[in-house]
């Protein structure tokens, strides 16, 4: 990795210092690909590391440009991924924050930092069913209220009929 | 007997006239729009689309007559004729020429009714027809449409106060409250008709009549953009027609109503016109008023409500009160 | 460049600070009394002015919003999901389906992430070429939005008005790609095809009558006292408020806020034109129209300068063969260049693994692709950052404390198209 952060430019090298300073060895990893700074960051400390991002007298990455979500079927142990990328409004620098999870394990929640994030943790979880501990309303955004499934998942089909029923039973629940 | 007959005559008129110009002020509307917004209007249907009105009838009348299931059906279905009926009646009040003219040998009076109190039975029927969109709105049962009931009443309502408070000062100017006397009040030439000592009272009654017949820019109570259709949202079919038909009917009336009160009525601009009949001057000036409201509605955006409010009662009524009194001030000292 | 002539100057407005324009956006916020029922409606899907098949279920306090409920996702068409089984080349038609309004800068948004990936070099005249594409689609966008956003305060002609003089800049596409609305005209590596013959002319001619029209619409609405009073002091939505929602573009630039990624991470030929960030400074619904207003003299003023200043060579990469299609031309005639043809068509193109995030300012806003690539020639992941969706999402806090009469055009004023946000 040291070879690659030789690619990055000023701002995101002294980013870089600051995290490894202050976080260390919490974090799993890093990477540099096309001038562009991605930390691997545990789930557990997630919420640590974006408080410490958004501060502004911490890192000052005060936007949130997206955060989705990822399947890798072929790794056993941790088959998800959330990258959460963030934006410095002062400087114009991006950081990734990429979290690895285990089928079924939670995430700490990050709209109560990004109000922004709600929507993208809403699609998230109905894409990929990674749950978000503490996100105040986590229900279905883009699909039907009655769609079964998360159809982002690398083995759910691309063709081929799901749901498409009107459901009445619904009525006051959306 | 045959002034029975006379009047039942001149009833069927008078229908005739209000309703049969709707089917064309339709059309001009829809052909004036186009050529306002650099497109043609209809085309198809007859000459220039001329029979397009006549066309979207036939289409209203065929279509199934729906009542919403929660709706309160007898209201829902006679709302649309509340706003109809006091229409027709305020038009028997519009002289259309003099009085005492000999047709065929009878001795015919060219105004249905020349009631003593005509401008007042004018704004009573006014206040009438805004049952029409607060039954509909409110029997439909339908969210979108309380509101559009709730705002157009209370928009009829509070304009209705300028539009009585701007028709006093022709009262006080004329001395009477009938319409064929109004009308005989500003004979002789167009210096003498009432819009130009009542200049205010003219431009807050055209305004106030634009809020009453629901109006760009007063047409919150519709409100497409905001309340989807307002009072209007539930109704399809032939009961919408009647609706619409109503809305043309009211701005025919309210025409006849603001030429004969400020514009002289049936009377020429100069009295060497009078051999033109009173009832084409009539007619032609009706037709510039509901021009203007033509142009007007396609041309401004619309007042959000609580403006449209401090419009009527910060700014319409104290100028109407200003007027009534300047006016009463120089006619009793003159 | 000096002929070309700039958005004529207003007098400069008062430099808000933060703290004046909270104070405004509080004074805005009418008092809801605690003791009353609300009325519940839901704008949308078919509602006239939600501009799409976006709904929200508002709660009223007679006609002041207390609550909203937004909810999308009525035009989601999975255009991730076919992402992943799509080669780079194939997936390029369906961003055009995305902000269908100006799709051609949705083909440049994808075009330069898949760009940045395999870092390949863009011709400097497909720069020029999509740099006038993607301000011939602001221009079109904004007069759109303009025609829209005035009859979504009641003014019906404005918006036919509008649309005559879109048809300009659709007439443009269409002698340039052949079609009016999905364009799909960029390619990775440039663009499909070069400029036709006579396109610079009729567009020289097209851009130098533009503002002409502008000036005309401008005194159209900004004398207008009702539209004035519509649109002045209402919807105010601060610094802060953006960039927690994410809300970018001109509704980001008319809180004060100069950030337009044109000028920040200059992309295709925005390095070698001239051209000024259009800012106000009052975050209400009038600033984000004059912003929109002024863009377009820029976008005008853009497209001369392109005119004027366009090289001449390749319109697409001919370095990589691996990675973008050959010109059309050659492919019937040179047989390296129809072999090239046919492995991009089938097999697609050769990426390394990585994954990349590329944004770049599209009329609505800041749109970004992420791809996550796993070295073969379908994306493993590619996720779409579309402005609509972060938009969508900020109604809540820009409808509360408004009137019914009021949401209509805060809503349209933030600009979004649902094929955006539902992706």
């Amino acid at each position: 990795m040291d070879s690659t952060v030789e690619q990055i430019s000023d701002a995101l090298k002294s980013v870089f210092g600051k995290l490894e300073e202050k976080f260390g060895a919490r974090l799993l990893g890093s990477s540099v690909f096309r001038g562009e700074l991605t930390f691997l960051v545990a789930p557990e400390d997630l919420v640590e590391v974006a408080t410490y991002c958004k501060a502004p007298e911490g890192l000052g990455f005060d936007r949130l440009e997206f955060l989705t979500g990822n399947h890798y079927p072929e790794r056993i142990e941790q088959p998800f991924e959330v990258a959460v990328q963030l934006t410095s409004m002062a400087t114009n620098d991006r950081l990734r924050l990429k979290v690895p999870l285990k089928e079924g394990q939670k995430m700490p929640t990050l709209s109560s930092l990004w109000p922004a994030a709600n929507w993208c943790e809403r699609e998230t979880w109905e894409m990929y069913g990674i749950e978000f501990e503490g996100h105040p309303n986590l229900i279905r955004l883009l699909t039907d209220a009655d769609f079964e499934g998360h159809p982002l998942r690398k083995d759910f089909p691309v063709r081929g009929l799901v749901g498409g029923r009107i459901r009445t039973d619904l009525k006051g629940k959306i | 007997m045959t002034e029975f007959i006379i009047l039942i005559i001149k009833l069927v008129l008078i229908i005739a006239v209000a309703v049969g110009m709707v089917p064309f002020l339709i059309f001009f509307e829809r052909k004036f729009a186009g050529f306002f917004q650099s497109r043609m209007g209809p085309t198809y249907a007859g000459p220039w689309g001329s029979l397009q009105s006549f066309g979207d009838m036939a289409k209203l009348m065929s279509k199934e007559d729906l009542v919403p299931a929660a709706a309160d059906g007898p209201v829902f279905r006679i709302a649309p004729y509340i706003l109809f009926v006091p229409a027709f009646v305020s038009m028997t009040l519009i002289p259309f020429g003099p009085m005492d003219v000999d047709i065929f040998g009878y001795n015919v009076d060219l105004v249905v009714s020349s009631f003593d109190a005509g401008v007042i039975m004018f704004l009573a029927l006014g206040s009438l027809a805004v049952y029409g969109p607060v039954l509909g709105g409110w029997a439909s049962n339908n969210n979108w449409a309380l509101l559009g009931a709730l705002r157009s009443g209370a928009q009829m309502v509070s304009y209705e106060i300028s539009m009585g408070l701007a028709v006093v000062g022709v009262i006080v100017m004329a001395n009477t409250l009938n319409f064929v006397d109004i009308v005989d009040a500003q004979a002789g030439g167009f210096w003498n008709w009432f819009f130009i000592p009542q200049l205010v009272g003219f431009v807050i009654f055209f305004v106030a009549s634009i809020a009453e017949l629901n109006r760009d820019p007063f047409n919150l109570a519709e409100a497409e953009q905001e309340l989807v259709a307002g009072y209007m949202t539930e109704y399809s079919g032939m009961r919408w027609g009647i609706f619409m038909f109503g809305e043309y009917v009211n701005m025919v009336v309210m025409s006849a109503v603001i030429s004969t009160i400020f514009l002289g009525g049936w009377r020429a601009p100069f009295e060497f016109l009078d051999v033109i009949p009173g009832f084409i001057w009539l007619v032609s000036k009706m037709l510039f008023f509901i021009f203007l409201y033509m142009w007007i509605r396609w041309t401004l955006p619309r007042y959000r409500y609580n403006q449209l409010m401090d419009i009527g009662w910060k700014i319409f009524l104290p100028l109407a009160i200003a007027n009534l009194a300047v006016t009463a001030l120089i006619i009793s000292v003159v | 460049m000096a002929g070309h002539e700039s958005h004529p100057t207003a007098p400069p407005k008062p430099r808000a600070t933060p703290e004046e324009m909270r104070e405004r956006k509080r004074l805005s916020r009418q008092r809801v009394s605690d003791d009353s029922e609300f009325i519940t409606v839901s704008m949308g899907p078919q509602h006239p002015s939600t501009h799409g098949v976006y709904q929200a279920v508002v709660d009223l306090d007679g006609e002041i919003v207390v609550n909203t409920r937004p909810n999308i996702g009525n035009l989601h068409r999975g255009v991730e999901k076919l992402a992943e089984v799509k080669s780079y080349h194939r997936f390029l038609p369906l961003t055009d389906r995305l902000d269908y309004i100006s799709s051609f800068a949705m083909n440049h948004a994808y075009a330069e992430a898949v760009e940045k990936l395999m870092d390949i070099e863009v011709p400097r005249r497909a720069r020029y070429i999509r740099t006038i594409g993607d301000e011939l689609c602001r221009l079109s966008n904004h007069l759109l939005w303009l025609g829209v956003h005035v009859m979504d305060f009641g003014a019906q002609t404005f918006f036919l008005i509008c649309f005559r003089d879109r048809e300009y800049v659709m007439d443009l596409w269409e002698m340039l790609c052949g079609a009016r609305l999905t364009h799909s005209y960029a390619r990775i590596g440039g663009v499909a095809a070069d400029l036709p013959d006579g396109w610079v002319e009729k567009c020289r001619a097209a851009m130098e009558f533009m503002p002409r029209r502008l000036a005309e619409y401008q005194r159209l609405v900004e004398k207008n006292r009702i539209f004035l009073k519509r649109t002045v002091g209402i919807g105010i939505f601060t610094r802060e408020d953006c960039v927690a929602w994410r809300v970018t573009g001109p509704s980001l630039r008319a809180t004060g806020m100069e950030r337009d990624l044109r000028k920040t991470e200059p992309y295709a030929a925005y390095d070698e034109v001239d051209f000024d960030v259009a800012v106000e400074y009052d975050a209400d619904v009038y600033s984000r129209y004059l912003v929109r207003m002024k863009e377009m003299y820029e976008s005008c003023r853009i497209i001369l300068q392109c005119l004027d200043q366009l090289p001449e060579g390749d319109y697409i990469n001919q370095d990589a063969p691996s990675q973008t299609f050959p010109r059309k031309k050659q492919v019937m005639r040179d047989s390296a260049a129809m072999v090239q043809d046919f492995m991009q068509t089938f097999r697609g193109p050769k990426v390394p693994k990585g994954e990349v995030y590329k944004a770049i300012e599209v009329p609505k806003g800041e749109m970004g692709v992420y791809i996550v690539s796993d070295g073969s020639s379908i994306p493993q992941r590619l996720h779409l950052v579309t402005p609509t969706f972060y938009h969508c999402q900020a109604t809540p806090a820009l409808f509360e404390g408004e009137m019914i009469s009021d949401v209509v055009g805060i809503f349209g004023s933030v600009d979004i198209v649902l094929g955006d946000s539902d992706r």
